[in-house]
């Protein structure tokens, strides 16, 4: 299995009493690509944040590729994301004031693969094949246009070669024809580096680009503590 | 990498990053110039008089002796008695003795009174003897000897000739204009009040003043130069002197000697010890000025830190960003310590090269007006130590926005 959580609960220190996610028992297959749709405000943000290890479990256990997640500690939980776990967001994906290469590089700066020396070779070939003209890696992120953006995102989220990739709500900033390529990348690219994807979105019309959709509400079983 | 990063997240925000070096650049500029100007000064009066043994002058304070005798600085309060000098110059402790008589002036440089023994054994420095650039000591009672800035500024030659104005004002009134004083010879350089001094011999003096009484001019073009010439020219009164002892050991008896001299009051003092109650007057002054620039850097410092703390609250995705690609909180709080970094070794620089310009454009003012030779090796032991000091305190500084993003970093998912 790529994700295994069991029994899970987390509420924040704030509020202890308060369950944002309980979750008995939820689990994703290796290379499985999956769309969890659901409303702002049910726990989205928080179960990814769990899943990329930003935050721990207020009790039971998330195991990503057969390793706790939740029993590490917070230094060895940034280096599993940066070397195992890709992420995509809504927007926002890149610094605005490096440019495309160095986006990219600074990915690299936080991975085991800084010591690799053909990561020039990988980031041009990765923009080559996200079809970015080459005129435009070196100009500042905010001079591409939104679609090309998210592009570079992809480039970035994949140059580490992850085994897991999160995308939240990727498409949310994109018009329809640039959505439905985004898409289309997206889901080669995956297929081709038999990459593990949670897709979180609210917009139903992207399910069928997956063969696993499930509903937020359906993995988050809160029990309200009054 | 992550230099880049902090550069360009730094160019990124150029218009509030620009002001704070500009600030921090002013501060440093500041506390650099405040400790070099405050190192050359005593440099340049301890290389002033060397050699020396005492100064004697009519009494008053020991600093305002060493004063007027050696940095032309102030006026004496009384004169000496020929006789005095005379009668202490031959006392047999003494090997020489270089009598100084002040008082008159040309356009705004001193005129000194003395005779061939202040260049025979007056050194300045690291007991360096004065040099003739050109010509040789005056010999004749019109003879004046230039000091370097006095020739250059006012640019006399061998031969060219000169009147002296009675009191110090460039602009005094009364001139001894009927009396020309002839240039025979110019001193080298010697970066000491020296350079801005007229040297003549005291009969030339007395030769000017001979028909003056209670220092006005009383007749018009009574004498000429060869009636006075030919008259024995004997001077009534000096200023002070100097003395060179033959025995260092018996410096503390002849001053007590001549301390206690019955003829006349009189008051010898060590110029180095004159030197360091100076200094002791001056280091009030000093810590003073050295505390207010620190503050100007403090304050300047807190500018930096508000600048870096606001910009964390624009910078939310980016610490999100950051941290999502595994980014660990250690690396935000370097990359902001960095930052800081990088804006005072800027303003350093920025603070080194503007002192450097300003000392090249003020020399020669310096020079001209007070007598100092404010050199531009800039980086003492000192100053570098200060320049670490500032690092570190800006560094040390920077630890409160450093730590606000730190937890920001750590609280990225909550």
């Amino acid at each position: 299995m790529a994700i295994e959580v069991s029994r899970l609960r987390f509420s924040y220190p704030e509020q202890p009493e308060h369950s944002v996610l309980t979750i008995p028992s939820w689990s994703l297959a290796k290379g499985s690509q999956t769309f969890v749709y659901g409303p702002s405000g049910g726990g989205k943000s928080t179960l990814l944040n769990l899943l990329s290890g930003l935050l721990t479990p207020t009790e039971g256990e998330i195991s990503l590729f057969g390793q706790r997640l939740d029993t590490m500690s917070s230094r060895q939980r940034d280096q599993f994301r940066a070397n195992k776990i890709g992420y995509v967001f809504q927007q926002f994906n890149l610094i605005p004031y490096l440019n495309a290469v160095d986006n990219i590089r600074l990915a690299c700066q936080f991975s085991q693969r800084k010591k690799q020396a053909n990561i020039n070779d990988d980031i041009t070939d990765l923009l080559t094949s996200l079809s970015i003209p080459e005129r435009d890696w070196h100009c500042a992120i905010r001079q591409l246009s939104i679609g090309q953006q998210q592009r570079v995102a992809i480039a970035r989220a994949l140059i580490n070669k992850p085994k897991f990739l999160i995308a939240d709500e990727p498409t949310s900033s994109l018009d329809p024809v640039n959505r439905d390529a985004f898409m289309a990348l997206l889901m080669s690219l995956v297929a081709e580096n038999n990459i593990t994807l949670l897709f979180v979105s609210h917009d139903m019309s992207l399910a069928n680009y997956f063969n696993h959709v499930e509903a937020l509400t359906d993995i988050n079983r809160i029990e309200e503590h009054v | 990498m992550f230099m880049k990063l902090a550069l360009q997240s730094l160019l990124d925000r150029k218009g509030s990053v620009v002001l704070s070096i500009m600030a921090m650049t002013i501060s440093i500029f500041v506390l650099l110039s405040v400790e070099h100007i405050r190192h050359e000064v005593k440099e340049s009066f301890s290389n002033t008089v060397s050699g020396v043994d005492l100064i004697v002058g009519t009494r008053t304070g020991s600093v305002n002796l060493l004063l007027h005798s050696v940095f032309r600085i102030g006026m004496p309060t009384n004169n000496i008695s020929w006789q005095s000098y005379e009668q202490i110059a031959s006392s047999s402790n003494v090997k020489w003795a270089i009598p100084i008589s002040l008082g008159d002036s040309h356009k705004g440089f001193r005129v000194l009174g003395t005779n061939q023994s202040y260049f025979q054994h007056f050194s300045y420095g690291k007991q360096q003897a004065l040099r003739f650039a050109q010509g040789d000591e005056f010999d004749a009672v019109f003879d004046v000897v230039l000091g370097s800035i006095v020739a250059k500024k006012l640019g006399y030659q061998l031969g060219d000739s000169l009147t002296l104005a009675h009191g110090i004002a460039d602009t005094s009134f009364s001139r001894h204009d009927n009396l020309p004083f002839k240039v025979v010879g110019i001193l080298a350089p010697t970066g000491t009040p020296v350079d801005q001094t007229l040297h003549v011999s005291l009969q030339g003096l007395e030769a000017i003043h001979l028909d003056w009484q209670q220092g006005v001019k009383i007749s018009n073009n009574s004498l000429t130069q060869t009636d006075l010439e030919q008259a024995a020219l004997q001077p009534k009164s000096i200023t002070a002197f100097m003395l060179g002892l033959k025995s260092k050991i018996a410096t503390f008896k002849v001053q007590r000697q001549i301390n206690t001299y019955a003829n006349e009051p009189l008051l010898a003092i060590l110029p180095g010890v004159a030197l360091s109650e100076l200094w002791q007057m001056m280091s009030m002054l000093e810590k003073t000025l050295l505390l207010v620039s620190a503050l100007v850097f403090v304050a300047a410092c807190l500018g930096v830190n508000a600048m870096l703390l606001s910009s964390i609250r624009e910078r939310n995705r980016e610490i999100q960003l950051l941290r999502v690609a595994g980014a660990p909180p250690r690396f935000l709080f370097l990359l902001l310590e960095l930052e800081a970094i990088v804006i005072t070794l800027t303003s350093i620089t920025l603070a080194s090269i503007l002192l450097l310009m300003s000392l090249a454009l003020s020399q020669d003012y310096l020079v001209a007006q007070f007598g100092l030779h404010i050199s531009g090796a800039i980086y003492s032991e000192r100053s570098v130590g200060i320049l670490v000091a500032i690092l570190l305190t800006s560094c040390i500084a920077a630890l409160i926005p450093s730590v606000y993003i730190y937890q920001k970093g750590i609280n990225v998912g909550g």
